[in-house]
């Protein structure tokens, strides 16, 4: 009798925990379903239009997001360095490379509640496009540090885990056609200060 | 022995459906979706500051820092919607949101030729009806055909630096989003 008893509340322990928690596992992934990976660098391109899949509109209504429209944009997030390593706050990268075809794009560094990191309050939190300096070919060089660097410096402060987020503005990308094949800049890890 | 195996494979099977029936429930009940946020702070119509004014917490996060945003609410079972602004930001965007939260319609400021806003939101329904007789003052607006009755209004104006900062709001202040009065 009570052997019986056990085996209906592990069956029923399993299902009900085991089929929450892999709901809540599957959506908390960066590299979720319906993800379009392009070097360093994930997008969801479907997230938020009503032809997307279950897992997207589930994050859509459990985070209570609002995405940019295929008019709009389109943002690419980060979660590691082209050696494949965590994002680190600590931690000086170079955003280097090229950037799609776009009306104007910018660039800022996220928490792991994916908040926006404001470094210094005397400086804007995010660069955009306008402002940069270009190298001769065209492509830009970012540093993302905590300590002042030459040229386009992205200041970030704190500890712990970042995103870095690109979101390109009025671009042609985000159409269906050739989410794919586009090349976007690489982050290069300079140096940890520990 | 025997008995466990099954009981863990009955489990699993279990935690399967689960999974699915959580992920299909959770857009229809979530208490934490954009509308639902929103219909705590503001009524409907009222144009609402999406992005953090001097510390308070977004009401829906919005992702750019670079940006600023503003929503309304609307219920197209009051007549059709119009939204109508005008001003100067250097790119701004809106998109159409269902009741849902997803984005059903989006443009920006190159779609129209004069810069400003003016489009109507509208059912299918109401669309027809519309068309048999076109009144006043609609024919240059952009029409967008909202499946839902209910659903959401986000423009976002891009804030290049601090000195763009007032004129950004002052255009979101101005927008006007209201039923426009049937006959």
């Amino acid at each position: 009798m009570l052997k019986t008893i056990f085996l209906v509340a592990l069956t029923l322990a399993i299902a009900i925990g085991g089929g929450a928690a892999s709901v809540w596992y599957v959506l908390n992934l960066q590299n979720g379903v319906g993800a379009v990976t392009i070097g360093d660098w994930t997008a969801f391109p479907d997230l938020g239009t009503p032809d997307t899949d279950p897992y997207s509109k589930a994050r859509v209504a459990r985070e209570g997001i609002l995405t940019l429209g295929r008019a709009e944009g389109l943002a690419f997030v980060a979660e590691n360095d082209s050696s494949g390593a965590e994002l680190r706050r600590g931690c000086s990268y170079t955003v280097q490379g090229t950037v799609p075809p776009s009306r104007f794009w910018t660039i800022h560094a996220a928490d792991e509640g994916m908040n926006v990191i404001n470094g210094l309050k005397q400086r804007a939190p995010a660069l955009h496009s306008y402002e940069m300096l270009r190298e001769q070919d065209n492509s830009v060089s970012i540093a993302v540090s905590r300590t002042p660097a030459p040229g386009n410096w992205l200041a970030v402060d704190g500890t712990g885990k970042m995103f870095l987020i690109l979101t390109l503005y009025d671009t042609t990308i985000a159409s269906s056609t050739g989410v794919a094949d586009v090349k976007l800049p690489r982050i290069i890890k300079v140096g940890c200060n520990a | 022995m025997l008995r466990l195996l099954y009981a863990l494979l009955l489990g699993l099977v279990g935690a399967g459906i689960v999974h699915i029936a959580v992920l299909l429930l959770l857009p229809m009940i979530s208490q934490n979706d954009a509308w639902s946020r929103l219909a705590a702070s503001s009524d409907l119509y009222k144009i609402t500051r999406l992005d953090a004014e001097s510390g308070v917490t977004p009401v829906v996060r919005s992702v750019d820092p670079l940006f600023d945003a503003a929503a309304c609410r609307f219920d197209l079972s009051d007549g059709v919607l119009k939204v109508t602004a005008n001003g100067h930001a250097p790119f701004w965007s809106v998109s159409v949101y269902n009741r849902a939260g997803e984005n059903i319609y989006s443009f920006n400021d190159h779609t129209l030729p004069d810069g400003g806003i003016d489009f109507i939101v509208l059912t299918s329904t109401q669309l027809v009806e519309l068309r048999k007789e076109m009144p006043e003052g609609l024919d240059k607006s952009i029409y967008v055909e909202s499946p839902d009755e209910q659903g959401i209004v986000v423009v976002r104006g891009f804030v290049p630096d601090k000195s763009w900062e007032k004129q950004v709001v002052d255009f979101l202040g101005g927008i006007s989003c209201a039923p426009e009065q049937q006959q």
